[in-house]
């Protein structure tokens, strides 16, 4: 589990935990300017794509009851359960795309003889705003809006993939924008206990060169592994206090139900005591428990970082943005329909 | 193929094409063999000339910068103009749905009168339908036109260093659309750059006989049309991301959306592929004719994949697949 300096493989592999640095590594081309052993992984950093097929089924399940409207970020519509999409339930007033959760309560007053049912996704990033959101709910009163979580924490997944003894992640690029909310500190935990060279840093195409080489000289014992953040305009000690604030008051930490990887101890968040009477689950009675099933486009050894997405067989094949078969093919940021779209194999 | 028809079936990319192949051209033999071009040239006695139909389905019908009668206008005569005509008439089609505000329907019809007006061209036949409330989307028009082909324009073969050109930045009625549909609160100045090209012709006639093809970037945008173009030519397409002219609000939209502005639609803007060295001097043609933010954005290279790469602002490279799923629907 714990690796050293001098114990680094020919083929260098550097995993990234956020959409948002996927989409731009792919963008900007960055790959085709490496040595060739190096590669870059991308993990569970999308939230959308870790969302599980149950979560997926028990949405379109609420769609039976024409009452209700589900409100959601577009990404989801692509989403599989077990046997569709919303995407493919999507009437003309059933399904509500929105880009702020906020969105949802005009939705939702706009609509008073109607149960709006937000989607919320995400990861500490996007929890804030929507504890802000379900805050402002439960203030003022609105009667109609309700909130079906699949949130999830960044920490307790990044431990189960470094705690898996196959992983074959060299160094680690912390997700810039958790890291903004939750404070630089909460990943030093990648350095010091699993003794892995951890940059946290920017989006520009500057700002992830000079993480990836930082982390290069260390993996390659030209620099002490340490942990670096390189993001420091934007991602303080402590993080975000306000944002923390919210999130401790609106929820609480419950196991994490993840597409491909199956339970994750204490990885998800939900609604806490007063705030659960908002709380979708509990208004339908449902749960979120989720029996993984095996997918053949072995995205959990993709996430997990065993693999690139150009070493899975259905990769481009049966696997392909139109037709996903598995999460990292779901959103646009994730690892596979990233590679696809702006890279294929070894470019 | 699937059973049934998808949105992505209209996105203008490949499932596009492969809709147009397995089911039209399997019937209609060879008057429709070139799917590339938006025109068909035919000559008759008197004159060399080209016919072209589209049809606008765009929601919102109104958004910042235009509607869907200027839309439907300018593209047909930006179809036109890809083919080296002038155009001289049109005819307008319109289906509406049973309930739509006939004031509505004044302004969508005025805007298109101004278009015609403005650049010499007559709306000469046409039709109007009505169809239950709940069988169309509003309103939906059909137009097609006829032009004269100047002689001087004559598409030749594209081969390798020959030169890419941009009239103008790109995505602004991709980017505009995006914001009026989902109505997002972003305050911004992007308006669409729906705007008949036909002047092109008229403008670039010392130039004409050294541009091979010419191609309006609408659906899928550059990205999408520059795929359809090195499929059909056989060779690679490698284009410079420093040189692709994109205002700084498109970009920062498209940034926060986490859309590749690439891929959406521009409704006034023309891709000229221009004999190799004789970019500048197109360019140059271009600038005085007021095309100020035209730019060489890239060239055919002579490897024969058929794939459309950038080379990105830091010096990586990157690929631009053909359009594969809905990213953006129905925005024209």
């Amino acid at each position: 589990m714990m690796k050293t300096n001098q114990e680094y493989k020919k083929t260098i592999r550097i995993m990234e935990v956020c959409g948002t640095h996927t989409q731009a590594i792919a963008k900007s081309g960055i790959r085709s300017m490496l040595p060739k052993h190096v590669e870059l992984l991308s993990g569970p950093g999308c939230p959308v794509c870790v969302t599980g097929e149950a979560y997926i089924d028990a949405a379109i399940r609420l769609l039976d009851d024409d009452n209700v409207i589900l409100a959601t970020f577009g990404d989801m519509l692509k989403v599989r359960g077990a046997f569709s999409s919303l995407s493919e339930k999507k009437g003309k007033d059933n399904i509500i795309t929105v880009y702020s959760p906020e969105d949802a309560i005009a939705l939702a007053q706009k609509k008073p003889n109607k149960t709006v049912v937000f989607l919320a996704v995400g990861f500490e990033t996007t929890a804030p705003i929507i504890a802000a959101t379900i805050k402002n709910v439960y203030e003022n009163g609105v009667e109609n809006l309700f909130f079906f979580t699949a949130l999830k924490r960044m920490e307790p997944i990044l431990r189960f993939i470094l705690e898996d003894e196959g992983n074959q992640i060299d160094g680690l690029i912390c997700p810039g924008h958790v890291a903004s909310v939750l404070g630089g500190e909460a990943f030093r935990f990648v350095t010091e206990e699993f003794h892995l060279p951890a940059v946290i840093c920017g989006f520009e195409a500057e700002d992830m060169k000079m993480g990836i080489y930082s982390l290069l000289d260390q993996i390659q014992g030209k620099s002490p592994v340490s942990f670096l953040n390189l993001y420091k305009p934007c991602v303080s000690h402590i993080g975000n206090k306000l944002a923390k604030e919210y999130m401790n008051e609106v929820y609480q930490i419950e196991d994490g139900y993840w597409r491909g990887i199956g339970k994750v101890s204490n990885s998800g968040l939900g609604l806490r005591g007063k705030y659960q009477r908002l709380d979708a689950k509990k208004k339908y009675l449902f749960s979120e428990e989720i029996i993984s099933k095996p997918s053949a486009c072995q995205c959990r050894e993709i996430i997990l970082g065993r693999k690139a997405p150009y070493e899975c067989k259905q990769f481009g094949v049966d696997c392909t943005p139109e037709t996903p078969l598995g999460p990292c093919m779901i959103s646009s940021e994730g690892a596979c329909a990233a590679h696809y779209r702006y890279g294929r194999g070894n470019l | 193929m699937t059973n049934k028809i998808k949105l992505y079936h209209g996105d203008g990319g490949a499932k596009t094409n492969e809709l147009i192949s397995q089911v039209f051209l399997k019937y209609y033999g060879d008057g429709m063999e070139s799917s590339l071009s938006d025109s068909f040239v035919f000559t008759t006695k008197e004159a060399k000339l080209a016919y072209t139909t589209d049809s606008f389905v765009v929601q919102p019908l109104f958004f910042r910068g235009g509607d869907i009668g200027k839309l439907a206008v300018c593209g047909t005569l930006n179809d036109l103009t890809t083919a080296g005509a002038k155009p001289i008439y049109i005819s307008a089609s319109f289906i509406i749905e049973e309930g739509f505000d006939i004031e509505d329907l004044r302004k969508i019809a005025q805007s298109m009168g101004e278009v015609c007006k403005k650049n010499g061209v007559k709306i000469v036949t046409g039709d109007t339908k009505v169809v239950e409330q709940g069988c169309g989307d509003g309103l939906f028009i059909n137009t097609s036109g006829i032009g004269v082909v100047s002689e001087k324009f004559v598409p030749s073969e594209i081969e390798p260093e020959d030169e890419i050109i941009i009239t103008g930045t790109i995505a602004e009625h991709g980017t505009a659309i995006l914001l009026d549909r989902y109505d997002l609160s972003i305050e911004t100045d992007i308006i669409s750059d729906c705007c008949a090209l036909n002047h092109l012709i008229t403008n670039l006639d010392m130039e004409l006989p050294y541009i091979k093809l010419m191609k309006d970037p609408t659906r899928g945008g550059i990205a999408t049309v520059l795929n359809e173009i090195a499929v059909h030519v056989g060779y690679n397409v490698e284009l410079i991301e420093n040189n692709i002219p994109i205002c700084p609000q498109v970009k920062g939209v498209n940034d926060i959306l986490g859309i590749d502005p690439l891929y959406l639609a521009c409704e006034g803007r023309m891709l000229l592929v221009v004999k190799k060295d004789f970019g500048c001097r197109v360019l140059h043609a271009l600038k005085i004719w007021g095309y100020k933010d035209a730019q060489i954005i890239g060239h055919f290279a002579k490897e024969n994949q058929r794939l459309v790469y950038l080379q990105t602002d830091i010096g990586g490279k990157r690929l631009l697949p053909s359009l594969e799923g809905q990213t953006v629907p129905r925005i024209c």
